[in-house]
């Protein structure tokens, strides 16, 4: 017997739950050895109007069960691609989505409007929490008026889907979630990277370059899986869980939890091949205890 | 894992078979190793050599996961991702080349040895150390001139002092002394050690400054540059865990 995994997000539906996060993906052609075939959607690296160089090294450093990240968004604009990699997406059996950013909630809605209508382009993943880039990022992403702001602007240009992807470094996430869910989001990805800070205590100063990264990996999924089900709480809308996940258990944790699919990041730098592992893994959890699909798992999910 | 032996004063050759990557790779190409309780992230090493079905690495502990690598035994297991990255071009040779490595550095030059002998070179290694019993003295039949800096063994002086010119440079060792290859020989090609992410080019992790500005990835596009098109200044050049590409 073989069990439904799929899944659906709003008007999109996914062949399965397991989602290739942004930054861990590259534009989907680079990393080796991969399944495609588990993949249920591809979120691209972010990407800005305009090409960025991104940040000085060092940009990585590995912490307890985790790493730091501060790339700042290192992409080719969104001209190069539109013209490099749409069209190969245009090919493939699953969606991609692009992650957009931009510096004030107008240019997010530019770059939405230049990339709208675009074959490959399947929907939005709006970045309003990556803590590594001086303007814009983070800012939008802590406070609701603004995290509104954009998503307005998007929403305004793209009849497509449009994701907003949470920071966790806010005081209450239930507050941004609905707001972001009031100006017209179809579904929330919770988390991105938390703001951390690594010393190198014999150079006396910071190991990254640009002073703090965000942290992933396994060391964030406790609190990844506690953002992820608060934000579920507050909202209607589906949720995404992101934060730590390498195995399909993890996985299902989020899912237990309320969220309706899953993205896998870190992960993948570490085992090429891990988004088909954790698929098939929830495939045979839900075949092992009885159910004929997804659908059917419980969820835990109190309503306040 | 297939072997282990010192090499030197704290450095070691690690042997795994590794059928398809013996098969396949060149030199200045990587592997990108993980272990069972190990770091979370993987490891990037050099291949050093490639014999039937075997690969090796050379090895330095300078950290809690190079210490658990060391203390695997032959038969346990480890997951090895590659060959990863470009390595090194020997296609429009010319006559003579001249291989320059440095401490660690001598990890891609066994193979780069074999693939310019492949390509009707005649080879030249320099090979330095800090001192002898940090030199690793391997060479697989080829003549080295060693170079020490304390002159404990060869000549007293930097690897990069002491060798002569050619039609096809190729360096490996710290970034510092990579920068000294791009001043004397621009159109060296080195291999560049960085952090390294995921090694298969979507992290970005691996950023190379780059003279024409902005920055490419050590694992996809290197890691061996043309040592003149590196940003050496802006390289960091002190390294706390081991990255021997």
């Amino acid at each position: 017997m073989t069990v439904d995994m799929s899944v659906a997000l709003g008007a999109m539906k996914l062949r399965g739950p397991v989602l290739a996060a942004s930054g861990t993906f590259g534009y989907g052609t680079e990393v080796p050895l991969l399944d495609r075939s588990a993949l249920g959607a591809m979120v691209s690296k972010g990407i800005f109007l305009r090409a960025r160089e991104g940040t000085a090294p060092p940009r990585i450093a590995e912490t307890p069960s985790g790493m730091l990240n501060a790339i700042g968004l290192q992409g080719p604009g969104a001209e190069a691609l539109v013209r490099d990699y749409a069209p190969r997406w245009a090919e493939w059996d699953f969606p991609v989505l692009v992650n957009i950013n931009g510096e004030s909630a107008s240019e997010y809605g530019e770059l939405t409007a230049r990339l709208d209508g675009v074959a490959g382009i399947a929907g939005f993943e709006i970045n309003i929490s990556c803590p590594n880039v001086e303007q814009g990022g983070l800012y939008f992403g802590n406070d609701p008026h603004a995290a509104a702001a954009v998503t307005e602007a998007v929403r305004k240009r793209t009849k497509l889907p449009v994701w907003v992807k949470l920071t966790p470094m806010v005081g209450d996430i239930g507050v941004i979630a609905r707001a972001v869910e009031s100006a017209g989001a179809d579904a929330l990805c919770a988390i991105n990277t938390f703001v951390g800070m690594s010393i190198d205590i014999n150079s006396y100063g910071p190991r990254l370059s640009f002073r703090t990264g965000g942290l992933s990996g396994p060391a964030i999924r406790p609190l990844a899986v506690h953002l992820a089900h608060q934000a579920a709480r507050a909202v209607r809308i589906p949720v995404i869980g992101i934060g730590g996940i390498m195995r399909a258990d993890d996985a299902l944790e989020f899912l237990v939890a309320g969220c309706s699919a899953v993205q896998v990041g870190t992960a993948t730098f570490v085992n090429p091949n891990a988004i088909a592992e954790v698929h098939d893994g929830i495939g045979a959890f839900l075949t092992a205890k009885g159910f004929g699909s997804l659908d059917e798992l419980p969820r835990y999910l109190p309503r306040d | 894992m297939t072997g282990k032996r010192q090499v030197a004063r704290g450095t070691f050759v690690v042997g795994m078979r590794a059928p398809e990557i013996a098969a396949g790779v060149r030199a200045g190409q990587f592997v990108n190793l993980g272990w069972p309780g190990g770091p979370l992230l993987r490891r990037p090493f050099s291949v050093y050599r490639a014999e039937g079905e075997h690969i090796e690495i050379v090895l330095k502990v300078v950290g809690a996961g190079t210490a658990q690598l060391l203390a695997m035994e032959p038969g346990d297991r480890l997951s090895c991702l590659g060959p990863l990255g470009r390595g090194f071009d020997f296609g429009n040779g010319g006559r003579q080349a001249v291989l320059v490595s440095g401490g660690l550095g001598v990890a891609p030059m066994l193979l780069a040895a074999r693939d310019a002998r492949a390509a009707g070179m005649n080879i030249t290694w320099v090979h330095g150390a800090r001192t002898a019993a940090e030199l690793c003295a391997e060479s697989d039949g080829d003549t080295v001139i060693w170079a020490t800096d304390d002159g404990s063994q060869g000549i007293q002086g930097t690897a990069v002092a002491a060798a002569p010119d050619a039609d096809v440079i190729v360096a490996c060792g710290p970034n510092r002394m990579l920068a000294a290859v791009a001043g004397r020989w621009p159109g060296a090609q080195v291999a560049v050690e960085t952090y390294m992410g995921c090694g298969t080019g979507v992290c970005l992790g691996c950023a190379i400054p780059l003279q024409r500005g902005g920055y490419d990835r050590a694992c996809k596009e290197g890691p061996v540059y043309r040592a003149a098109d590196v940003d050496w200044p802006a390289l960091p050049s002190h390294l706390p865990y081991a990255v021997t590409i």
